[in-house]
């Protein structure tokens, strides 16, 4: 009981009625205006398809994952997609450890809405080999720290570590065209994901009695305000998901004029989206051609003539070029995501393994 | 005999330092507070941070964070959180609750019990922090007059700040964002050592000037606050 007296947040009386005071004068109590959005930092991590978003005080960290799983039955050719999210009681001691909380779930599922309903990522280019094998790709989402307004930073760095993911490049080959290669990312490229737009949260809370409107509330404002919704809106001004979860009433004009705020918003997120995906591109570009030096540049480009015709070759090839980092991303062959591939041999992932395990893991889908 | 003060006061100490050996030392009392510890012949450091000395036998460890470690003879600024029979549960930032008991007010009788709702913000004094025991609070000084203790009005804003912060409200000389804000607009501000200061003015908007203000040049150095302080009073000038 004290233990969660303690844990939870409890603001003074000073507090709350400052902060609907002082939103009276049109003031915030971090000086912002009630239509300011807070500081964005985008940064990304050394691995592809991982994000930090930075909002205010609000740290969210994403990370995506591919995997080849076998479709739903229903949808053949379209690849899956989920959001796992992670609330750890170090962002705020409010959240327990171990089961997620009712604000977990409700994250996850507007970040989730939001993405998969307005079809932000092309699900049908996923897919390898229709009703056997697509790609399944994951995204974990870790707050690692709670300044409010979760929901907008989590579906931010969702969006930037979408756009950097890349999912190694498949083939289908073989005698009986039913043969499956997993090319490494040291020798054929990996390929982006294909985004047809990017949707946008933005929260708004309502505040005091006169419910007055602010976009991006901070932890403070949200133990005060009286409700809140969340829009999501891509740059072509498209809504894409409204949630508006209990609390205080608001008038439909309020919400038409919420509407166009975000939208503009939107276009700001979108455009520091983009431009800081654009530069970690070219950082990554030039990553790439320092790596690489003269001399396993050449092998890498006679491997690129070889491996399609025969992929034991590719043993020998990634052993020679063993200073490029290949150590940690050789494995070919479906089931990315299994970790006991990892200790066998690219040998073992010649083609007659590679069906009995298809087959094992289809039972397990299937049981 | 006066003894000779370690020669590591002022300076910065980690934990596992030995500051002063008791084995050469004649009979004499030493006071230890936060951050020091006894271990056999030795006064050993606990924690990263300054090591403070005064005058005539007193010594401390002063760092800054973001928990309040709770010490008798502090005055900090708590948040009711609940109401017992005895006791009132106050929030200091500390790892536990602090009890606040009923009758620790001026004149304090079973008849009169003030009545707080959660969320009232008091400025009390620290009366007792022993380990493995909720810290006892008091709202009477020890001539049990209730001083300037007792509940703050019910306006103005509390900020959160680090515990080192918050002491350098405190010093003297004063702050100087604190002390050059204070010459151009009123205020009444409040410091609690554990790491909180309640800020009011007639105007919100100079509460979250100052507030800022202050919060901000916890980051800043000396000449990087006075350029900072100018710019301010420049901007409010307008």
């Amino acid at each position: 009981m004290e233990q969660r007296l303690a844990n939870s947040l409890i603001m003074t009386v000073n507090e709350k009625k400052f902060i609907e005071n002082a939103l009276v004068s049109d003031i915030r109590v971090d000086g912002r205006r009630p239509f300011d959005y807070r500081n964005l930092t985008i940064r990304f991590g050394s691995e592809d398809g991982s994000s930090e978003v930075q909002l205010g005080k609000t740290q969210v960290l994403a990370f995506v994952t591919g995997q080849l799983v076998q479709p739903y039955r229903d949808r053949p050719n379209e690849g899956t997609f989920a959001i796992y999210t992670e609330f750890s009681p170090m962002a705020d001691p409010s959240f327990e450890p171990g089961r997620p909380g009712d604000s977990a779930i409700e994250l996850g599922r507007i970040v989730d809405r939001g993405l998969r309903e307005s079809r932000a990522v092309d699900t049908e280019s996923l897919c390898v080999i229709a009703g056997k094998l697509v790609w399944s790709i994951r995204i974990d989402l870790h707050i690692i720290d709670n300044g409010g307004n979760l929901v907008d930073a989590a579906n931010i760095a969702a969006l930037a570590a979408l756009s950097t993911f890349r999912r190694p490049e498949c083939t289908i080959g073989g005698e009986d065209g039913q043969e499956l290669t997993v090319h490494p990312p040291d020798v054929r490229e990996p390929l982006p994901l294909i985004m047809h737009h990017f949707p946008v949260a933005v929260t708004f809370g309502f505040i005091g009695k006169e419910n007055i409107v602010v976009i991006d509330p901070t932890h403070y404002e949200e133990e005060v305000m009286g409700g809140s919704l969340t829009a999501t809106l891509n740059t072509n001004g498209d809504v894409c998901a409204i949630q508006k979860a209990g609390g205080d009433g608001v008038l439909q004009s309020v919400i038409m004029q919420c509407l166009r705020i975000a939208s503009v918003k939107a276009g700001d997120i979108t455009s520091k989206i983009k431009s800081a995906v654009e530069s970690y591109n070219t950082q990554r570009a030039l990553r790439k051609i320092k790596r690489h030096n003269p001399s396993s540049a050449v092998s890498n480009a006679a491997k690129h003539n070889e491996e399609s015709t025969q992929v034991n070759t590719e043993t020998k090839s990634i052993q020679q070029s063993s200073d490029t980092n290949t150590s940690a991303s050789t494995h070919d062959v479906t089931n990315i995501g299994s970790p006991e591939q990892q200790s066998k041999t690219l040998k073992d992932a010649v083609k007659p393994k590679h069906k009995k395990r298809k087959k094992s893991t289809s039972n397990a889908n299937a049981s | 005999m006066e003894a000779k003060p370690s020669n590591l006061v002022d300076q910065l100490v980690v934990p596992g330092d030995v500051i002063l050996d008791l084995s050469n030392m004649a009979n004499q009392t030493l006071k230890l507070s936060g951050g020091l510890r006894q271990d056999g012949d030795s006064i050993c450091v606990m924690k990263a941070g300054k090591l403070r000395f005064m005058k005539p036998n007193k010594y401390w460890v002063e760092s800054s964070q973001k928990r309040y470690v709770p010490s008798a003879g502090d005055n900090v600024l708590g948040v009711v959180v609940d109401t017992k029979p005895e006791n009132f549960l106050v929030d200091i930032k500390g790892p536990a609750l602090a009890f606040l008991p009923v009758l620790s007010f001026e004149g304090g009788t079973r008849r009169n019990i003030p009545k707080f709702e959660v969320g009232t913000l008091l400025y009390v004094s620290v009366v007792s922090a022993n380990p493995g025991m909720n810290p006892e609070l008091s709202c009477m000084d020890v001539n049990g007059k209730a001083a300037e203790y007792g509940v703050l009005k019910e306006e103005g804003y509390m900020f959160e700040s680090s515990t080192g912060l918050a002491r350098s409200l405190l010093s003297s000389p004063p702050h100087p964002v604190l002390e050059g804000l204070g010459k151009k607009l009123s205020f009444e501000i409040a410091v609690g050592i554990n790491g909180r200061f309640w800020v009011n003015a007639l105007q919100s908007s100079t509460v979250i000037l100052v507030g800022n203000a202050i919060q901000k040049s916890e980051s800043l150095s000396l000449v990087q606050q006075k350029i900072y302080l100018e710019k301010l009073l420049k901007s409010i000038q307008l």
